[in-house]
């Protein structure tokens, strides 16, 4: 129980730590970015000194990192992430309007990519003889090389949902890695013995191949969600899909740095934590905790 | 031979070829990238423009040579930048263990667990947009090469550990070998399997992601072509349609990509 309770808040405080390191590096990429806090509106001849003041003074530059640093975190805390200095709104705002529709898009996708992926997986393992073998290494492999906005693309065309689009860049990924893990654990002496002994194929799969796995499984889970917020961007760009994704290539585009600045620290403490979550969870499943 | 190593030699042909191929862009097509016949814009594949003419009326068989070019030469500068910095941190973390193995394992945990895309155009959005396209190129591969090495890390700080707790170097150690001939006497030649494969792996991820971040609009910037920003050719559907020769690109990257996955040196391989 000790052990367990130390293990979360040895986790807790780290992901504090990296909200702290984290924040301090984004902050310091938007202070010292070319062209920080300059607004072309100064160049306008047609403005007076009070204007070109004025604008100046709504750019808030601070001297100092340190000082920039304590304004932004102490505004963060408040849940203000600042102003998006292309769409002239609060991040906040703009957070609250689109994370829904990027969460819904991922969570689905990941439970598809991996319902397909494990299922095929599985199958490949009980049932599929060197030809289904053959036939699902070459699409996983046909799939792995085709770039993410090649595939969001497609979905255009084919106007197919947002997120079967990421479903289909991350399937080839994690079918891979779980067709490894299960031939790896099918090698494995007492598997053989298992099967020498004549125990029934899916009595197998469930009792020595798939058990031992499981927490290798659900560490991978952790990192799908870094992996499906990554294949976002492309996707949602391509088939404005109103998502986070859309924003942060919004963004970039519109050199928007507090705000593609705050949507990456934001995703990074999602996947984090969500990577801290699965990582916990397996090290309870595979009893190291 | 075995089928495996039949591919390998096919598929290694394949890229010299294709490789050739864009190193003498300037001798197989009379066009330069940029060129414009603007009488003939969206023109479908013919005996002076093999693949046709883009919406601007170049050449597109040009592009698609100079793009590969700019693609496969920059990709592999930009794996051998990620993998020298793999090698470099990871060595050292695995070497010199302790408090330097920690900060360096945290550091290489903290860049894994961002999503790449995410990172890779914030970083892209620091700098100016509005560059020369010499200059766009150079930057997107630099932050590629920069960012992409996390990975790579973990495979040759778990490897130089391995090398640091093995009989051979506790031998050297104990008839005073010095630590600069430890790492280039002993260490790093039992790494460079490892180092070549992870510059290897790192080659096709490369070349995807410039793919996805040209084809978004911040990667290499026209009139530079690259496999990128010739695939965004592919978001006008009547012109796709009319002249399927805009696939060219896509059939290229994929067949390259392919290729470097066949050739990837197995376990086996590397002893």
């Amino acid at each position: 129980m000790t052990k367990w309770f130390a293990t979360l808040v040895r986790r807790l405080l780290s992901l504090m730590a990296l909200t702290v390191a984290g924040g301090f590096l984004a902050a310091t990429l938007v202070r010292y970015s070319p062209g920080y806090g300059v607004d072309e509106r100064e160049l306008d001849p047609r403005l007076s000194q009070p204007s070109i003041e004025w604008i100046r003074s709504q750019h808030n530059r601070d001297p100092g990192l340190i000082r920039y640093y304590g304004k932004y975190l102490g505004a963060a805390v408040r849940g203000d992430f600042g102003t998006s200095e292309s769409l002239h709104r609060p991040i906040s705002q703009l957070l609250a309007e689109r994370f829904h529709v990027t969460l819904r898009s991922v969570s689905l996708a990941v439970i598809t990519a991996w319902a397909a992926a494990f299922a095929l997986a599985t199958l490949s393992w009980l049932f599929g003889g060197w030809l289904f073998d053959l036939s699902c290494t070459l699409i996983s492999g046909f799939m792995l090389s085709l770039p993410a906005a090649v595939i969001a693309l497609l979905f255009v065309y084919l106007r197919a949902p947002v997120f079967l689009a990421i479903a289909v860049v991350m399937f080839p990924k994690l079918f891979r890695f779980i067709h490894n893990l299960l031939s790896h654990a099918s090698e494995q002496p007492h598997v053989l013995a298992a099967r020498a002994r004549g125990i029934a194929r899916p009595r197998i799969f469930l009792r020595h191949i798939l058990a031992p796995a499981t927490a290798t499984l659900v560490a991978l889970l952790g990192t799908s969600a870094s992996m499906s917020f990554g294949t976002a961007v492309p996707i949602e760009a391509l088939c404005d899909s109103a998502g986070i994704g859309q924003l942060a290539w919004y963004a970039a585009i519109n050199r928007d740095l507090p705000l593609i600045i705050n949507l990456t620290l934001i995703v990074t403490l999602i996947t984090v934590a969500c990577n801290s979550f699965a990582d916990y969870s397996s090290k309870l499943i595979s009893g190291e905790i | 031979m075995s089928v495996r190593k039949r591919l390998r030699i096919i598929a290694a042909f394949l890229l010299c070829g294709i490789f050739l191929l864009a190193i003498a862009a300037e001798l197989v097509t009379p066009y330069s990238y940029a060129q414009q016949f603007r009488e003939i814009p969206n023109a479908s594949p013919s005996e002076l423009h093999p693949l046709g003419t883009d919406g601007l009326g170049r050449d597109l068989f040009s592009r698609l040579l100079y793009g590969t070019r700019v693609s496969l030469l920059l990709a592999p500068a930009a794996a051998l930048l990620s993998t020298l910095i793999a090698g470099a941190l990871g060595g050292a973390a695995g070497f010199l263990g302790g408090w330097w193995e920690r900060a360096i394992l945290a550091m290489a945990d903290l860049s894994m667990a961002s999503p790449l895309l995410f990172v890779l155009i914030a970083l892209r959005a620091i700098l100016p947009l509005n560059v020369a396209p010499l200059v766009s190129v150079i930057a997107t591969f630099l932050i590629l090469g920069l960012l992409g090495w996390p990975s790579s890390l973990r495979v040759i700080w778990a490897a130089t550990r391995n090398i640091r707790n093995s009989d051979f170097l506790l031998l050297a150690r104990s008839t005073g070998c010095g630590p600069m001939r430890m790492i280039f006497r002993q260490i790093f030649p039992n790494l460079r399997p490892g180092l070549f494969a992870q510059f290897w792996i790192s080659i096709p991820v490369f070349i995807l992601t410039e793919a996805t971040l040209s084809m978004l609009g911040l990667g290499v910037s026209e009139p530079m072509p690259s496999w990128g920003n010739l695939l965004r050719g592919l978001e006008d559907f009547s012109a796709v349609t009319s002249n399927p020769g805009r696939f060219a690109p896509l059939v290229m990257l994929t067949l390259v990509v392919i290729c470097f996955q066949i050739i990837l040196p197995s376990q086996e391989d590397l002893g």
